[in-house]
């Protein structure tokens, strides 16, 4: 009887211990299901910053096929102009805390002015205006950021002189037309981007900067719907490389008006 | 613990205020005074507009509860720390557990929610982030799924309500702590079967009944008789025509915030009520399009050239973005001036989202 007894206890503390421990471990899975959600929730946030919501959303859906979109944009392009000689002069780490000084600068002016930086090549980058959601204000977007980028620059400079180092100079292209917004890249690395005959002209009238006397070059199209108090002078029609036609660009000199 | 702790938040441009009379309105009409009204009083029409917000004697088709879920997703959509702690402070409330809403924030109730309540939140999600705006396909998936006309016109009310109320709440950074912290308050979870009893014996569906003439006319009257016989046109009428009465801000401004807002959002048929009503106080055909193309031009008066360039930031946005330039308006609108622009570019939002939607029906 009281082996029985003993052996009932047993058996009944046992299944309670199990019980407790199937408690607690489904509480801490519960809490570790729970850490990773709000992990990916966050990691959603960072994402849709980089790249439209519903891409996020067809992507997490699993949905690779279909994630490209016509969109009108408009395309800024900037470049360091001597940057090769100022590579060579420099040393490395002063290099990279320059360049990052420079692009942190950049940045911050065309993210004030609704464009996102789509990606940085080497000295230059490429920003966007139009491509994430319609924006019918872009043009004028667009010539705000270059004009902040100028004033930025400018700020930049004063600094580097103080520290002795050279000052800094670059050409910006600013087009607008229709792009094939999207996902691109390979399987290992997709990255959001524009691509199309837009990207390519605002790139080359961004070289076109280097032979004429402007720091800033839009073009017709831009110039048609962006805000008349923009002062815009107007140069001749220039060839670019691989285009058939020649280039009307417009130097952009400031802003004849209050806010911007 | 809110799901949306993480999103950048910026510093409150207002301070609460009480004011006895708006109290009153509000508490006869809800039973009780959301915290938001508070901040609201100096632009009387803002803070009554809390009232829309119980869905009490408003809705005819929708639950209470898919209302309420509503709210989070739009909330959760909007980035909207304040709503958002708000609405799952009242689900927890009437009874739904945190693991369940947990689930729903991580949208990992595919299986177990209605096929109908999955499509019905996955329309307010787009009507809210407008990217695009819900379009016809959208209209007859829910269609597909037994959604009468009238309901659907319904759903996107509410859908609509909560981007309001998400803007009036996110654009002056009106602290979220309190609200976030409220769900899991040991007394909202002592009191939570009491309160959510009482809460639903207020609560009463709304009765369908065609609009007067009257109501047909004025402002977006063509949007208000779409949602004809709902009690939601009603409420959408007497807040259409608070908030242009009010003496705060011109109507030629508030049509210029309305026409901005419609604009961005690519929605032509509240573009052409808005521009209807800003040529009607004057402004020429050549002076409006410039407006709408620039954002600007000489003929606009001080107060219209500061806050026509921020309505075109109440679209879409992130909190912290566009609360620090709804900040910048301080130093140049009164208070009254700066709250009257936070409820008519909210009440532009939810009213150009919810006509495009009216307007893809057609």
């Amino acid at each position: 009887m009281t082996i029985a007894a003993i052996a009932a206890f047993g058996a009944l503390s046992l299944v309670l211990v199990l019980l407790r421990r199937s408690r607690s471990e489904s509480r801490r899975l519960g809490a570790r299901l729970e850490e990773a959600l709000a992990n990916l929730q966050r990691l959603e946030g960072i994402f849709a910053r980089m790249v439209p919501h519903e891409l996020v959303e067809r992507v997490i859906g699993g949905d690779h096929a279909t994630l490209g979109q016509k969109r009108e944009v408009t395309v800024l392009f900037a470049d360091l102009v001597g940057f090769t000689g100022l590579s060579e002069s420099l040393e490395a780490s002063v290099l990279v805390r320059v360049l990052n000084g420079y692009f942190d600068r950049m940045t911050r002016a065309i993210v004030e002015h609704r464009g996102r930086v789509s990606t940085f090549l080497g000295d230059g980058l490429l920003a966007l205006f139009g491509a994430f959601e319609p924006n019918p204000w872009q043009s004028d977007d667009a010539l705000h950021a270059a004009l902040a980028m100028r004033g930025e620059l400018g700020a930049y400079n004063r600094e580097l002189e103080a520290e002795g180092l050279p000052r800094l100079g670059f050409g910006v292209g600013v087009h607008r037309g229709m792009g094939v917004a999207g996902l691109v890249g390979s399987h290992e690395r997709l990255e959001f981007a524009v691509v199309g005959g837009v990207v390519n002209v605002a790139a080359r009238v961004q070289s076109l900067t280097r032979s004429c006397d402007a720091d800033i070059l839009a073009t017709r199209e831009v110039r048609e719907l962006a805000d008349s108090r923009f002062l815009l002078r107007e140069l001749p029609p220039a060839e670019l490389r691989g285009l058939s036609r020649p280039v009307q660009t417009f130097a952009l000199e400031g802003f004849q008006g209050g806010d911007a | 613990v809110s799901g949306l702790q993480d999103v950048e938040w910026g510093e409150c441009a207002l301070e609460p205020r009480r004011d006895p009379e708006i109290e009153r309105y509000v508490r006869r009409e809800l039973g009780l005074v959301p915290l938001v009204a508070h901040y609201m009083t100096s632009c009387p029409w803002v803070a009554r507009s809390v009232v829309i917000h119980q869905y009490n004697a408003l809705l005819v088709h929708t639950d209470f509860r898919l209302a309420d879920l509503v709210g989070i997703v739009v909330s959760q959509e909007g980035s909207c720390r304040f709503c958002y702690g708000a609405q799952r402070a009242l689900l927890r409330i009437q009874g739904v557990s945190e693991e369940r809403i947990r689930q729903l924030e991580g949208d990992l109730l595919d299986a177990e929610l209605d096929p109908r309540e999955r499509a019905a939140l996955d329309f307010a999600k787009r009507l809210a982030r407008a990217s695009p705006l819900p379009g016809r396909a959208d209209l007859e998936a829910l269609s597909r799924l037994g959604f009468g006309p009238a309901e659907v016109r319904e759903l996107a009310f509410v859908a609509a309500s909560w981007v309001y109320f998400n803007r009036l709440s996110t654009l002056p950074a009106l602290p979220p702590e309190r609200t976030e912290r409220l769900a899991d308050h040991w007394l909202v979870r002592l009191a939570a079967p009491v309160l959510g009893r009482l809460l639903r014996s207020r609560m009463r569906p709304g009765r369908r009944e065609p609009l007067s003439p009257e109501a047909r006319s004025g402002p977006y009257g063509s949007l208000v008789a779409a949602l004809d016989a709902l009690p939601a046109a009603r409420a959408l009428r007497r807040l259409l025509d608070e908030a242009f009465a009010s003496p705060v801000l011109s109507v030629r401004a508030k049509a210029l915030v309305f026409a901005v807002v419609a604009r961005g959002l690519g929605c032509a048929a509240s573009e052409a009520e808005a521009s209807r009503i800003a040529r009607e106080q004057g402004l020429s055909e050549p002076e409006l399009d410039t407006v709408l193309r620039h954002l600007a031009s000489p003929v606009l008066q001080p107060v219209e050239a500061a806050i026509v360039p921020v309505a075109r930031d109440t679209i879409r946005y992130r909190p912290v973005e566009v609360q620090r330039r709804a900040r910048g308006l301080l130093d140049r609108l009164s208070p009254d001036e700066f709250v009257e622009f936070i409820g008519i570019s909210s009440l532009a939002n939810a009213v150009c989202r919810l006509w495009a939607v009216l307007e893809a029906r057609a």
